[in-house]
């Protein structure tokens, strides 16, 4: 008899269970929160979109979602107290794709030490470190295959030894692309500090792939919807997914329970139950499932089994929320223009602040009581847009022109182009620990436009990510410098957000493990006590590495469904 | 930041049931048809027809309020008549920020009209306006909201529409009745009171939307913003060469004196 899924969300994990379980012949249902801007998803050639070089419609309005005045979410710096924010907290777009649509397609792999920090690092007070239930080996066949269903650009002959000796790999599926400017000025300053810039493997078509379309460098990377389809990630396994004539993809609903039945070691999911606006009002329903698969990004995965009532035996669920720990660097050319507006954002990256032997972190950590620091993958290049660099004058107006914050002097700025076209941006991606006390719960007050409570992020920079970033930070600044920078800026990202993470990599909640006392689910993302309900995204991370998480996000959820498709009924 | 979410919802809630029919009507196959539904507004949409005085009409702003608007956003953002600095430069007033700002809380008229209220000019279409190349402009064809959608923007524009309102009145009461009326140098001070700091935030980051967005919402007329600091702005579907990507444009000095020396001393102090 076939098997029924219904999957929660079509993003990065969700597009590859649906594809991985209709592939095996299971019958599945989709949801999807949001819209799609996409057309000719299921079809052949090549795939359309509403996406646009549009500064407006996506930095500012929310055009990918979700938008804050009816999803919002709260924060706090830490438990036992009162919500300090509400509104966007680190929102990954809420649309078919998910965060493979906003993202800048950036794939680097995770180290080895990144999936056994703790047996490789030991532990590090406070954190409640853990290895994953598998290893690098394990992952990189997943890693190949997903790399070569999206389609990926990179230079394996120029990664430097280190990085191929923690995350070994063969040739990438397509060569790298046009090298931004901005990343180029910055890599020279990186390799005249000693590290080994290379160019960054990237999600982005450099040549025709799959019946989707070249990059043709418009600019409009980051944070944008590629208007030519050339970065389609997720959108490929959902292509797959629905040619299989066995998946429906409904988007514009809300799953807002899993239906549990029976108890204790009976205990199991029976479906799940929807909600979607239509002009009349809310319409509620039920789909029933064999199995469910929740992959609605780690923030939301979690607030769905809190408001499901999943078991919670080891007393995880919702903690070790984890979301890198983002140094912002901000390197200002005076004497010449950096253009960044031109070409995919950001070729160029380093990884040389991963490896927690980096000169002299080992020694900085000892002297401020910690076993090891480690930094993260460094992004070299890219800037932002003239609205962006506006609201940045706008702000800084404040402080050397407070009796006349406007006027001329904000037009002789934008003109300036500063922070703009003589910006070359530099971010480090920290390396962020699980913290039992860093945790999603259900917000006590506010609801979001079903009458549902909204996620409560409970989040801030610990001490080993503080003492990683007095580390790293004269690194950077040094980096810029040497790159030929005016003014060579670096803080942490925190220190613009008032306290708000930032940078869009959400991670844990629902932490994989062998132990059911230990972990939320099981060596292949099953949840403990709950024997036909799986997580596949970024929720089941045991460890947030040093690196973009979605690579390795959709190459778990690849693995961990293939043992499902597997599993007998 | 988000107050709490009000969720306008009925008391009774239509129950649907999936399990033997999905609501075929959204599944995906349906999206190219839903996109194609989208109302079209002209590319000449986003300008009103002229009002009898032959000043342009508005959508939400009376003349009043749309001529306080006119001062204070060439105040924050000044032309070539606003301030002498700015001889050459294009400001608010040439780049039709008061027209984008009007044709955006105008959407609320759209949004809250029953049927036949059009597509509200908050999300210009895809993938391209065609500006560098030949062909339609796609931009033009504003994109349909889905109802979530739909509801956040009439609670964010009422909302806004409060504020205009409100700090228009302000400007005028602390003008002495008319902020038309007061030279640029007391427009000026007015606009600076800490009293009015909200909505001239509000007002600030407006104004840099008209001047610097694509032009198809309404403000950064014939691009006037974009020519005056250098940017061409979309670039689909021409997109640029590797060479455009990768090479230097050559030396290029920035002019390093007043406020950009401020701002760069500032900086570099942080």
């Amino acid at each position: 008899m076939t098997r029924k899924a219904v999957v929660v969300g079509s993003g990065a994990g969700g597009s590859f269970a649906a594809m991985e379980l209709a592939q095996a012949g299971w019958e599945v249902v989709v949801f999807e929160k949001g819209p799609s801007h996409f057309s000719n998803l299921g079809g052949e050639g090549p795939i359309g979109t509403l996406f646009s070089n549009d500064d407006l419609k996506m930095n500012v309005r929310y055009f990918a979602g979700p938008d804050p005045e009816v999803f919002p979410r709260t924060w706090r710096s830490v438990g036992a107290s009162a919500a300090q924010y509400t509104g966007s907290v680190n929102d990954l777009p809420q649309l078919v794709g998910g965060g493979t649509v906003h993202w800048d397609a950036k794939v680097p792999r995770f180290w080895d030490i990144d999936f056994q920090q703790l047996s490789a690092l030991g532990p590090t007070p406070g954190a409640d470190m853990a290895d994953w239930p598998f290893s690098y080996a394990d992952i990189a066949p997943y890693y190949d295959e997903v790399e070569q269903l999206i389609g990926v650009q990179g230079d394996v002959t120029a990664m430097p030894d280190a990085v191929l000796k923690h995350a070994p790999r063969g040739a990438f599926p397509m060569p790298p692309g046009p090298q931004q400017r901005s990343s180029l000025v910055v890599a020279a300053g990186a390799t005249a500090v000693g590290m080994h810039p290379f160019p960054y493997p990237m999600a982005i078509n450099s040549v025709p792939y799959h019946g989707q379309h070249v990059c043709n460098d418009c600019g409009f990377c980051s944070g944008y919807g590629c208007p030519v389809v050339a970065r389609p990630a997720a959108l490929m396994p959902l292509r797959a997914a629905l040619r299989t004539g066995r998946v429906s993809l409904v988007p514009e609903t809300m799953v807002t329970s899993v239906q549990l039945a029976g108890s204790g070691a009976a205990a199991r999911a029976t479906g799940v139950r929807w909600m979607r606006m239509t002009p009349g009002g809310p319409v509620t329903g039920r789909e029933s499932a064999d199995v469910v698969v929740m992959a609605a990004s780690a923030i939301e995965t979690v607030r769905l089994a809190l408001l499901s009532g999943f078991p919670d035996a080891s007393g995880k669920l919702g903690r070790r929320l984890m979301m890198h720990s983002f140094i912002d660097g901000t390197a200002i050319f005076t004497d010449e223009r950096m253009h960044a507006y031109r070409g995919r954002s950001i070729t160029q990256c380093a990884q040389d602040t991963c490896d927690p032997d980096f000169p002299g972190a080992r020694a900085f950590a000892k002297a401020n009581g910690l076993p090891y620091i480690r930094g993260g993958n460094m992004e070299l290049g890219g800037s932002q847009d003239p609205i962006e660099e506006g609201q940045s004058y706008q702000t800084l107006l404040g402080f050397v022109r407070s009796s006349r914050p406007f006027g001329t002097e904000f037009k002789q700025l934008m003109r300036s182009s500063i922070l703009r076209d003589r910006l070359a941006g530099c971010q480090l991606i920290g390396n962020d620990m699980p913290y039992l006390d860093h945790t999603v719960t259900l917000d006590p007050t506010v609801k979001d436009v079903f009458g549902l409570p909204v996620a409560q992020v409970t989040w801030s920079t610990g001490k080993y990510e503080q003492v990683a970033q007095q580390f790293y930070i004269p690194l950077l600044k040094k980096m810029m410098t040497a790159a030929g920078a005016a003014v060579a800026l670096a803080v942490p990202a925190t220190t613009d957000s008032g306290g708000l993470p930032t940078g869009f990599h959400i991670m844990g909640g629902m932490m994989m493990g062998a132990d059911p006392a230990t972990s939320v689910t099981d060596a292949y993302g099953r949840v403990h006590g709950l024997d036909n309900v799986y997580v596949a995204d970024g929720s089941a991370f045991v460890t947030s590495g040093a690196q973009n998480p979605t690579n390795t996000i959709m190459a778990v959820a690849l693995r961990n469904m293939r043992h499902l498709a597997g599993t007998p009924a | 930041v988000s107050s709490n979410s009000d969720p306008e919802v009925s008391a009774s809630w239509p129950e649907g049931d999936t399990s033997p029919g999905l609501p075929r009507r959204v599944v995906i196959t349906a999206i190219p048809a839903a996109v194609a539904s989208a109302a079209v507004i002209g590319a000449s949409g986003c300008t009103s027809p002229a009002g009898p005085s032959g000043a342009p009409a508005t959508r939400f702003f009376s003349s009043h309020q749309a001529a306080v608007i006119e001062d204070a956003t060439a105040r924050i953002a000044p032309g070539p008549n606003d301030d002498p600095a700015e001889a050459g430069h294009p400001g608010a007033r040439e780049a039709g920020v008061t027209t984008y700002i009007d044709a955006m809380l105008g959407s609320l008229g759209v949004l809250n009209a029953s049927a036949g209220g059009g597509t509200p000019m908050i999300f210009a279409g895809g993938p391209w306006s065609n500006r560098h190349t030949s062909g339609p402009d796609l931009m033009a064809t504003f994109s349909a909201l889905d109802p979530v959608t739909r509801m956040a923007w009439r609670k964010r524009l009422a909302g806004w529409q409060q504020q205009y309102a409100t700090g228009i009145a302000t400007l005028d009461k602390l003008a002495g009745g008319d902020f038309t009326k007061a030279t640029p140098a007391e427009q000026d001070k007015i606009l600076a009171k800490a009293e009015v700091g909200t909505f001239r935030s509000l007002l600030f980051e407006h104004t840099i939307e008209g001047m610097y967005s694509v032009p198809e919402y309404g403000g950064n007329h014939d691009l006037v913003g974009w020519k005056d600091i250098s940017y061409p702005g979309d670039s689909q579907p021409r997109g640029y060469t590797s060479d455009e990507v990768e090479q230097s444009d050559g030396r290029d000095p920035v002019d390093d004196t007043g406020v950009v020396a401020d701002v760069l001393k500032f900086l570099g102090g942080l």
